[in-house]
């Protein structure tokens, strides 16, 4: 049966990585996206990026999967018009420019009203639409910084840690949610809504407890890989290289079920480790055992008996686990795709399973620059080849 | 700048989408909460010992509030629900008559008692969304494996690549760090939140449905540009996931984080530093070059953030354009004047005396402002205003 956005169309005028993961999670759901690029702005995939020590343009990109291209050069008045007639059809328009950027265009939400008058704007931008900050540009990193989430990551005794990708598509998954949002409060009073997501809000979002602390004049601490009742708990090698074994015990039981598992009954009996406040107390010694036992044993073998023990463990993946993982990919959370020029690899699908309206997932690969220009321009627009080819000729479409 | 036309309860995105959430981790919690703060009607059942996450860490030393469940309840309802014992059934059967998504983090195998089994609830709430959210999905061969949120950011591949930077070059030979408190499971929720709006959009056409979410999938799907990386030919490793230049910095009283990608921005970041002579050199104009030489850039970098002060360095980046930002504590994030500015933080009561602030929704809508979460339900609440 269909899939869930069947029929929910974006305008999606959003580049790099928060917007358009937002728009492809709509997009793989369903939603028929028209993303409105230009060769004077080409988006980051369709060039090399030095700084992540890629050289060329990338030939497969997760974020514009399922994506419709259509080239408009928003330099030019008439262009302009167009992405207005675009965001008429449209049910939701997306945006990540710098905030006021889209009000210069003269694509501003008041603007884009006058031309659909339930339209769903979503802007998407590092500091949100108004506040001090909110002329400021940043990437991934710079939301953690602002967020919080950066300086709560890190050994205790160390620097803050830089947040990457993970973070911007954590602000396009909430971006998605509140899209849905907007969505709804539409189908229900026919009204027109301006979402505005800031991503450094995003990252303070993921330390919510800690900023609670720190309104009651608590400073949280920096916790590493500790937890404040679970011990052990962290990340432990073992016999492999590079081969980590995760491990999180959360009670007195899973604590004798480990030392079974190891064979360590000894230990069962050891007053240090009895409770789990004696546990958090002596955590450092324990560490030090578990590594010393962990490190005698194999990887994988050892997190599947631990599971099978009730005790929750998981080897630390890299992307060939995740790339070859059979569970993952039954789940259609992997799946590979292909194209004339692109060897079979893995990519991310669909982002849940739906038992009716399961056609979700990937339906075709990274757009080239304006291949849907006949569709869009021509069915959706109305325009007529001689139309087009005008508008080309003078760089409106270019 | 914001459009309020009539800001009342009816007003808000999901006005009169009613949730049932039956959650012990903080992905279902997070759902449900995400919810909430756009107006859903969302109730916690709890068990008579109340939810596993009231007393999940970071406490309050002295009155024993969980931050974390301050957090992820605020603005639900609590209704005490025995789902093991029939009274606790025929609860659960009038709250599910009256919602429209269920959110659900039960084991697999503890459904049927409890009357939760995806069977069950399609048979008799048809047009329900029914959500689970477990830690590997509901379905799979790991399906009835379980995970903290550190299995969990490893299972989804982006513990492995972390830390880098700065913090793996001061401690190459140390574990994996995982990212501060339960960034897989949020990116679950927001998942699992998303999933049920979705569904919940196709109800007029299809009726109710059930929705299997797995935490794993979420942080995979946020990692998403790894497996990219490695479809590219490149397996990602912490020890080479750095920024060739740019990254975390030291300063006088605190960290900079600082990332130039364009060039602009590089020519910006050249003034800033005062024009230094190694900069200027012609062949570091080479996007490429600079790549190269990003360990030599660093070092001059750092040799002139650690003579500076955080707050000059910042100021005078955003003057110029140079993507700079300082690293700020959870008190400074609360303080901030932005944040005020934009209203992000609001009082919440985390009892009838316990007065916290806490953030409103990571995101805004103008048109109708979201309307702060007041306080966190006392276990059972519910109870007292309509008895079940």
């Amino acid at each position: 049966m269909k899939a869930p956005l069947a029929g929910v169309r974006l305008a999606d005028f959003t580049i790099h990585a928060a917007g358009p993961f937002c728009t492809q999670l709509l997009a793989q759901l369903g939603a028929e996206c028209i993303k409105i690029e230009s060769k004077a702005r080409l988006d980051a995939f369709r060039k090399p990026h030095a700084v992540y020590g890629r050289l060329s343009a990338a030939t497969f990109d997760q974020v514009s999967v399922n994506k419709l291209s259509v080239r408009l050069n928003l330099k030019q008045p008439e262009a302009i018009a167009l992405a207005k007639r675009l965001v008429s059809i449209s049910d939701v328009t997306s945006e990540s420019f710098r905030a006021g950027v889209m009000q210069r265009l003269g694509l501003g939400f008041e603007e884009l009203r006058t031309v659909k008058p339930d339209i769903i704007l979503v802007s998407l931008s590092s500091c949100g639409q108004a506040g001090p900050d909110s002329h400021f540009a940043g990437y991934a990193p710079l939301f953690g910084a602002w967020g919080g989430l950066g300086w709560m990551t890190g050994y205790t005794d160390g620097p803050p840690v830089e947040m990457r990708h993970v973070m911007d598509h954590s602000a396009g998954i909430h971006a998605a949610v509140a899209t849905m949002a907007a969505l709804h409060q539409r189908r229900r009073t026919g009204r027109a809504q301006h979402v505005d997501l800031a991503a450094r809000e995003v990252a303070s979002a993921m330390i919510g407890d800690a900023l609670i602390l720190a309104s009651l004049g608590i400073t949280p601490a920096r916790p590493g890989n500790r937890h404040l009742s679970m011990a052990p708990h962290g990340v432990y090698p073992t016999c492999q290289p590079d081969r980590w074994l995760t491990l999180a015990v959360r009670n007195d039981a899973e604590w004798l079920a480990l030392l079974r598992e190891l064979d360590q009954p000894a230990v069962a009996s050891d007053p240090r480790f009895a409770t789990a406040p004696a546990r958090l107390q002596h955590s450092e010694e324990l560490d030090a055992l578990l590594a010393q036992w962990l490190g005698a044993c194999e990887a994988d073998a050892t997190a599947e008996r631990l599971q099978r023990a009730g005790i929750r463990a998981h080897v630390s993946w890299s992307m060939l686990d995740i790339a070859n993982d059979p569970h993952l990919r039954m789940r259609g959370a992997t799946t590979e795709v292909s194209a004339p020029n692109i060897p079979p690899r893995a990519a991310v699908g669909a982002p849940a399973r739906f038992s009716k309206t399961n056609e979700v997932g990937i339906r075709r690969l990274t757009p080239t620059l304006g291949q849907d220009e006949d569709y869009v321009f021509g069915e959706l627009l109305g325009l007529s080849t001689a139309q087009r080819a005008d508008l080309e000729r003078r760089e409106v479409i270019a | 700048m914001f459009i309020e036309d009539s800001p009342h309860a009816a007003d808000l995105p999901l006005a009169g989408c009613r949730v049932i959430e039956h959650s012990g981790t903080v992905a279902a919690a997070y759902a449900g909460r995400l919810l909430a703060a756009m107006g859903a009607a969302v109730v916690m059942l709890e068990p008579p010992a109340g939810s596993p996450l009231r007393t999940a860490p970071p406490l309050l030393q002295d009155t024993g509030h969980s931050a974390l469940f301050a957090s992820l309840a605020a603005g639900k309802h609590s209704l005490v629900c025995e789902l093991g014992s029939p009274a606790g059934r025929r609860m659960l059967d009038r709250q599910l008559e009256n919602a429209d998504i269920l959110i659900d983090d039960t084991p697999l195998q503890e459904r049927e008692a409890r009357g939760l089994d995806r069977e069950t609830i399609a048979a008799r709430f048809p047009a329900l969304v029914h959500v689970s959210v477990r830690p590997f999905g509901a379905s799979g061969p790991k399906a009835d494996w379980d995970g903290e949120e550190v299995n969990l950011l490893h299972a989804g591949g982006e513990g492995f690549l972390l830390p880098n930077g700065l913090c793996y070059e001061l401690f190459p030979d140390r574990p994996p760090l995982k990212i501060y408190g339960h960034f897989s499971e949020y990116q679950g929720g927001a998942m699992a939140a998303f999933a049920a709006l979705s569904a919940f959009w196709a109800a007029p056409d299809v009726g109710g449905q059930y929705v299997d979410v797995s935490v794993q999938d979420a942080v995979l799907a946020v990692g998403a540009f790894a497996l990219q990386r490695f479809g590219d030919g490149s397996l990602e490793h912490r020890s080479t996931r750095h920024f060739r230049y740019g990254g975390v910095f030291e300063a006088q009283g605190g960290y900079v984080e600082l990332l130039t990608l364009e060039d602009r921005q590089w020519s910006a970041l050249v003034e800033l530093l005062g024009r230094p002579v190694w900069a200027e050199e012609e062949a570091l104009k080479d996007p490429l070059e600079r790549s190269r030489r990003g360990d030599e850039i660093n070092r001059h970098i750092r040799k002139w953030m650690l003579a500076q002060h955080v707050d000059d360095i910042v100021r005078g980046a955003q003057q110029l354009g140079v993507p700079a930002a300082k690293y700020r504590t959870p008190a400074e994030v609360i303080d901030g004047e932005h944040e005020r500015a934009r209203g992000l933080f609001a009082p919440l009561m985390l009892d009838e005396r316990v007065r916290a602030e806490a953030l409103v929704a990571p995101f805004q809508f103008l048109c109708t402002p979201l309307r702060a979460a007041e306080r966190v339900p006392a276990l059972g609440e519910m109870a007292h205003e309509s008895p079940a």
